[in-house]
């Protein structure tokens, strides 16, 4: 028992299980006593699984797959632009517009909401890029500082196997580090999945993840929204688990 | 064991390396011919440097491979392409290999891809690039390693794959920086037989290599350069330069086992280190 408790102590798997287990125990215990009375402030389990159902018999099913729809849009058309912004990075002449779009990442999300609203008129089109200018800016700055991480030795390896300086970007950067952008998406898909639920609630299209909170809010319906941070929760996790699942089976070599 | 100088493959005449202003290595001079022996197929060559750290070994290593610009001075290797002999070329990028402390290699390819993209500038026919990439794998002991990544080989094998490597791009000279600096015993023994199949393989092939280990440097090598600060009229230079050369063949111990005259020039090695 002291052990457990001492610090940089290492122990077993099955002590690890038992830690893990007795946490959760202790959390849905607190939960249920914590809402047992009739006044509390946060719902109880029975208000959040009521919740489930009613989000359930609106369509629950529905509006994760369309706030999964705008979010791999949304991420693939980030992706796509960073990596061009990424892969200039090293050309000096395009080095300035790659820096300068990652210094965009402190802009706040309201005031250039308002001005994509002026450019596109369709509330879906209007939800799928305020999502790519602000995720383009977060991984830009996250696939360069990859790029600046690429040893020395790697870029001097290509060229001594006489490879001109494209041949080295693409050896080197594009091909040699093409695991790192699904680590890259990985990373910022907490941020990315966030301002999904954020811009669905903001701006109004096909319904959603966010639209479900906004109106279980409007209502100060607890259950409910305790029940959309689960649902959130867990798709957000499994999207991490899944992506990190697709690296590791696609690319053979990549150790990150 | 007689032997004899026949053409000049590495010529070096006041190569110095300044970064911005601060100069790294200055006046180097060397000339490094190839060696014939009597009933002996093929005799390559093996060049140590050795010097203690900071002196500008790593930078020397990078101006010879062509990584580094050089300030002054040139560099020029056997031109094996022209068709008569002694013709030198300028060393360009490419021309001589270099395989780091690390053996890096590309981390998205495996052996065999690795392999063929280092031959990828070379002459061959698709058929004779897989024979020769055969041959290298069965001679060099890698057959379980073929479809292989990087971070699946263990650190010998890497090391054997970064040597093939450079080899097969690079015209037949090859750099290796400290390849013995965290090795173990086994992959010692590997690496010097990488240096023997490399020395038997042709009397062009010319491996220059670094190492703080002195008595591998003799075992291994017909010459030994030492690299350090030199000392002009009374005061220590802060660059480094040649300070002094050893040549085994001239002492008579080259290709002989170890032993007392080994011994006694390894002192004398230690003794120029110390005083550079």
């Amino acid at each position: 028992m002291i052990k457990f408790l001492t610090p940089f102590e290492k122990i077993s798997k099955s002590n690890k299980t038992i830690i893990l287990v007795s946490w959760i125990v202790l959390i849905i215990a607190i939960w249920f006593i914590g809402t047992s009375g009739t006044k509390h402030l946060f719902p109880s389990p029975a208000q959040v699984f009521s919740g489930f159902t009613a989000l359930y018999n609106e369509g629950l099913v529905e509006h994760i797959f369309n706030s999964l729809k705008l979010c791999f849009l949304s991420i693939f058309l980030a992706v796509v632009i960073s990596m061009l912004l990424a892969y200039t990075w090293p050309i000096p002449v395009l080095k300035p517009i790659s820096e300068f779009i990652t210094k965009f990442r402190f802009l706040p999300f309201t005031g250039l909401s308002f001005y994509v609203a002026l450019l596109v008129h369709d509330a879906r089109n209007m939800q799928v890029w305020i999502l790519v200018i602000f995720l383009t800016t977060f991984l830009t700055t996250s696939l360069i500082a990859v790029i600046k991480d690429i040893p020395e030795e790697e870029f001097d390896h290509a060229k001594t196997l006489k490879c001109s300086r494209w041949e080295v970007l693409w050896q080197v950067i594009i091909l040699g580090r093409i695991d790192y952008v699904i680590d890259v998406i990985r990373q910022n898909l907490a941020i990315a999945w966030m301002m999904l639920v954020t811009v669905e609630s903001i701006v109004v299209a096909s319904g959603g993840l966010g639209f479900l909170i906004k109106n279980s809010d409007k209502f100060m319906n607890h259950g409910r929204i305790i029940a959309l941070q689960i649902i959130i929760l867990i798709i957000g996790l499994g999207l991490d688990s899944g992506i990190n699942f697709l690296r590791k089976a696609i690319f053979r070599y990549s150790k990150i | 064991m007689k032997h004899q100088y026949k053409e000049t493959l590495l010529y070096i005449e006041n190569l110095s390396v300044a970064y911005d202003d601060h100069v790294i290595i200055k006046d180097i001079t060397l000339t490094e011919k190839d060696v014939v022996r009597e009933g002996v197929d093929h005799t390559g060559q093996v060049i140590a440097f050795v010097g203690r750290s900071g002196r500008g070994k790593s930078t020397f290593f990078k101006a010879i491979t062509g990584l580094v610009p050089v300030k002054t001075g040139k560099i020029l290797i056997k031109d094996f392409e022209a068709t008569e002999p002694n013709i030198a070329k300028v060393v360009k990028e490419g021309n001589i290999g270099f395989v780091d402390q690390k053996y890096t290699l590309f981390r998205h390819k495996t052996v065999q891809q690795t392999l063929k993209f280092a031959l990828r500038k070379t002459s061959l026919t698709e058929t004779e690039k897989e024979a020769k990439i055969k041959e290298y794998i069965e001679k060099w002991g890698l057959d379980t390693c073929v479809d292989k990544y990087p971070n699946e080989l263990s650190g010998g094998q890497r090391q054997r794959i970064a040597i093939i490597e450079q080899l097969f791009s690079s015209d037949q000279f090859i750099v290796l920086d400290e390849p013995f600096s965290g090795l173990d015993v086994g992959n010692i023994q590997e690496v010097k037989k990488s240096f023997e199949l490399l020395s038997s393989t042709s009397d062009f092939n010319t491996v220059i290599f670094s190492t703080h280990d002195i008595e591998l440097a003799i075992e291994l090598a017909q010459t030994i350069y030492v690299i350090g600060y030199p000392t002009i009229n009374g005061k220590k230079e802060a660059y480094g330069t040649i300070v002094a050369k050893f040549d085994l063949r001239e002492l008579g111990i080259a290709w002989e086992l170890y032993g007392e005259k080994h011994i006694k020039l390894s002192k004398d090695i230690i003794h120029q280190m110390m005083i550079s």
